[in-house]
């Protein structure tokens, strides 16, 4: 009988259904991998197995049965939950100590030689030995979720249940992160069930199981899952239907004349929304309506500086966005990007530093008045009006350009169109998934035709084929448009997307080059990932 | 019960409170309360803007008028412009009270003839024109009372009024007392709101969802930090009281200490019910606001004496605690009569028995799990 063993869980929100249907086992020493995008249902059935939320359907660990969260209550001690965000069951007051110490004191440990010699391990494995004494709120992103996960750890549980424990993370941290639980899973025995929304991690799981829509639509692992859609990979390729090519890859139901590829475990995704809906929608950019001059070089940062208070955001940052470039800003959280781009946008003020826009000196709020209409802006939260429907915000939006009723109307169909997402115009955004918002969002930062683009995470938390989508769209722009692009992710992988990369951390640029160049930098590099843990190696 | 988890958690909060600077709040708000509103409100209307037109301009006319000058209440003028003039004024709102004495005012009085006195008041505040009225009225019977006085065989009936309890008619001795009514279910209450709530806006309460913490050790500690720290308000503010606005101290000391108690934990459960259905802590802050100030002030006896409340205002009044502390709290100021009142008792018999309920009712609606 395995250890653990989920049955056909469904976790409801008021009327809407999180999760349905769940099920699977696990066994003692074995990583269950949760893989999907934001809102497909992972976290709830995470919370629905900690016994923190209701949920219909049976689970059993180690002999236990339970139904809801008070049956669940016997085996809470030997459940540690780390529920999804940066730090969040931190107190940003209270020392790295005083959290431990706390932690021990709810769990009721005996502070026995074995259990202080146990804390000083976990405390020296994450290198918060010498750190001791410092505010939570103090620590970087990293070593706040360091520190969540060795207060999850201190009373040894045999079910270790972590919600997305490295996004916004940086890569180093986040491989010391997967070091650390590996250890004790082989050291403990405990079953470690960990969702993610990195692909590249999913290599570390012994299980792996694919959410997508509230439903658990693949499980195995990831060669396994590879296996199953590797008759439908092939090298890219023109094709029509039941297709979609993406990242020098066609996804085709129906056999092409063209070699196999190398599966990656996105595949599954794009296999299984082909089987789906027969059909992805391609994505078509139309011509600009009115062409225009656009000079050389956009944009042109030097030394540009935030401060708040004593922290530096920013630290004199030197950047050049060319005409018709996609330019990919990457980081982990905290790093810095967003502030970067609002620095740009006139919507924090510059401290320290120059900044050129379109061959213009930016001084007063009276230079940005005239390129408004020339910058498009996504921002990370995508800046909808949740009370109006898709149709109202755009035309809202078409106002606010002032572009004529008729003109605007015939250039959102066209959008809509385009973009795919002609059929949600008359839903409010909040019914609709991220990708969806993602791509219309987009829809309303380029109405009025503008020379630059800034994107601020558009991909974070959108599933896989929104993603491609959205990349797709992104490289049509460039195309048609000699729209030049800057766009921030702490996805490291998209870098490979980019024509050019700047990797920023702790506020100072580190990497300014394209993704090729860096290729040949370090040759032995797999991903992008290697490469950033290597430049920070060899820093070092 | 675990204590040691109990501990741990006064622990953590305790060091929270002073590392955030909030325990600067839990002390300033109360003080600041009573000192703002203690000098701030006033019940009794004085320098009230008189003018008075003389038409006589006799002894007597002068007598009265001066009996106007040299009281606290009244700031007059006498005046010597058309009435229409001066209407004008009270209509400007620069004058609150005005007198017309009449021509042959001393002739008529002597002779023993009826004679009137014309007086207009500002009533556009109807309290405050009631009151001026009655100090107006209070005032020329008395310059009556000093002429009849000349005339013994007359002098039959003079009024001897006493002021019970608050012999010296001191507004500080009816206001304050029902401050401490107001601060003791307002603060506690943000408090303990503001204590579990913060821990759902920022996730932490996912350390005692997830872990095996019992939902009453949960509750013990979250609501005796705000316990204790506010009983000590119960000290600070009778040491405002008394010293700063001297206040006299009849009662029992007990009895207000105890009854201020269990006032605390009925406002801790108010902070409770709210933190369970709000979210974010500025909705919380804003809900125990509306829920305890408004009431607190309505339904107090201050602004308004409850007997003198009819339908629905009568019942309200009677179903939030504020009533039946205020009263033992008046008591225990100013009248002293204490547990030897059959009213004082069941009161505070009706205070303990909301303090249960509420809590046992707060304990039921709190749920161990995500909603």
């Amino acid at each position: 009988m395995p250890d653990l063993e989920v049955k056909k869980v469904t976790v409801r929100y008021k009327e809407k259904i999180a999760i349905k249907d769940a099920s699977f086992e696990a066994n003692s020493g074995e990583i269950v991998g949760f893989i999907g995008a934001d809102g497909s249902g992972k976290s709830s059935l995470m919370h629905a197995i900690a016994g923190v939320k209701k949920f219909e359907g049976e689970i059993l660990f180690k002999g236990h049965i339970y139904h809801n969260p008070k049956e669940a209550e016997r085996i809470k001690q030997h459940i540690g939950l780390m529920p999804q965000g940066i730090g969040l069951v931190l107190y940003p007051l209270l020392t790295v100590k005083e959290h431990l110490d706390f932690f021990t004191a709810i769990r009721n440990l005996k502070k026995d030689d074995e259990y202080l010699q146990y804390r000083e391990r976990l405390l020296k494995m994450v290198g918060l030995f010498e750190f001791q004494n410092r505010q939570a709120g103090h620590l970087s992103g990293g070593m706040q979720q360091k520190l969540s996960l060795i207060c999850t750890l201190i009373h040894k549980p045999k079910l270790l249940i972590l919600d997305e424990p490295t996004t916004g993370v940086d890569p180093v941290s986040r491989r010391e992160l997967w070091q650390i639980i590996d250890e004790i899973r082989k050291k403990d025995n405990i079953i470690a069930l960990i969702s993610t929304g990195y692909m590249q991690e999913a290599e570390r799981m012994d299980k792996i199981l694919l959410f997508e829509n509230g439903q658990i639509i693949a499980k195995g692992t990831a060669e396994e899952l590879k296996e199953l859609v590797k008759n439908y990979v092939y090298l890219e390729t023109e094709c029509k239907e039941e297709c979609f090519s993406f990242a020098k890859r066609t996804y085709s139901l129906k056999p092409l004349n063209v070699p196999h590829a190398d599966p990656e475990l996105e595949a599954v995704f794009f296999i299984n929304a082909l089987k789906k809906y027969k059909n992805i929608p391609e994505i078509n950019v139309e011509e600009r309506e009115i062409k225009i001059e656009i000079p050389e070089v956009v944009m042109e940062a030097i030394g540009l500086t935030k401060r708040f208070n004593n922290f530096i955001a920013n630290d004199h940052i030197d950047m050049v966005l060319k005409r018709g470039e996609i330019l990919g800003l990457l980081g982990a959280n905290g790093a810095g990007k967003t502030t970067f781009i609002k620095m740009l946008l006139g919507l924090h003020p510059i401290d320290e530093g120059q900044l050129i826009l379109l061959g213009k000196k930016i001084e007063s709020y009276k230079d940005r008045l005239e390129l408004k209409s020339k910058i498009g802006y996504v921002s990370q939260k995508f800046a909808l009006y949740k009370d109006m429907t898709i149709r109202e915000n755009l035309i809202y939006f078409a106002n606010m350009h002032q572009i004529p009723m008729s003109k605007a109307l015939k250039k959102i169909d066209k959008l809509a169109d385009g973009l795919g997402f002609k059929e949600y115009m008359d839903y409010l955004p909040t019914e609709l998934p991220l990708g969806i918002n993602q791509r219309f969002s987009v829809a309303v930062a380029i109405l009025h035709e503008p020379v630059i683009l800034f994107l601020d995470e558009p991909t974070s938390g959108v599933d896989a084929i929104a993603r491609a989508q959205l990349w797709k769209l992104l490289h049509q722009l460039k195309q048609k448009w000699g729209i030049s692009i800057l766009i921030t992710t702490h996805y490291m992988s998209e870098a490979e997307y980019c024509d050019r990369v700047v990797v920023l951390k702790q506020g100072k640029k580190i990497i300014d080059d394209t993704p090729q160049n860096l290729y040949q930098k370090f040759p032995d590099a797999k991903n992008f990932e290697d490469i950033f843990i290597k430049f920070h190696e060899e820093k070092n | 019960m675990n204590t040691g988890i109990i501990k741990a958690y006064i622990l953590k909060e305790i060091t929270e409170l002073f590392r955030s600077k909030f325990i600067i709040m839990v002390y300033l708000l109360p003080t600041m309360i009573i000192l703002l509103f203690g000098y701030g409100i006033r019940l009794e209307v004085t320098h009230s803007r008189t003018v008075i037109l003389d038409y006589d301009k006799s002894k007597l006319s002068k007598d009265l008028i001066s009996k106007f000058e040299h009281s606290k209440y009244f700031d007059t003028k006498v005046s010597n412009t058309t009435e229409d003039n001066i209407l004008n004024e009270i209509k400007k709102g620069k004058v609150d009270v005005f007198i017309i004495i009449p021509e042959n005012f001393e002739k008529r009085i002597l002779k023993g003839q009826k004679t009137e006195i014309g007086v207009f008041v500002d009533s556009s505040l109807p309290m405050r024109g009631t009151i001026m009225q009655g100090y107006v009225e209070g005032e020329i019977l008395n310059a009556a009372q000093d002429y009849i006085k000349n005339i013994p065989i007359r002098n039959l009936i003079t009024i001897n009024n006493r002021n019970l309890f608050n012999q010296s008619m001191r507004d500080e001795n009816a206001i304050v007392p029902g401050l401490i009514g107001i601060i003791l279910f307002v603060a506690p209450a943000i408090l303990s709101a503001l204590l579990i709530v913060k821990e759902k806006e920022t996730g932490t309460i996912f350390n005692f969802y997830s872990s095996p913490v019992g939902k009453f050790d949960f509750l013990i500690s979250k609501l005796s930090v705000p316990f204790f720290l506010h009983s000590i308000n119960i000290f600070i503010l009778f040491l405002w009281a008394t010293y700063l606005f001297q206040v006299p101290f009849r009662g029992n000391f007990f009895i207000y200490w105890i009854t201020s108690e269990i006032y605390i934990l009925i406002s801790l459960s108010i902070g409770l019910f709210i933190s369970i259905i709000t979210r974010t802590q500025i909705v919380a802050l804003i809900a125990t606001v509306i829920v305890t100030i408004l009431p607190g002030f309505l339904y107090s006896g201050i602004i308004m004496p409850i007997s003198s409340m009819t339908g629905s205002a009568y019942i309200e009044a009677h179903l939030f605690p504020v009533m039946y502390f205020n009263h033992i709290i008046y008591d225990s100021f100013l009248i002293g009569q204490g547990f030897s009142s059959e009213k004082n008792v069941i009161y505070f018999g009706i205070l303990i028995f909301y303090a249960f309920a509420l809590l046992t009712l707060g304990t039921l609606f709190m749920k161990k799990e995500m909603r």
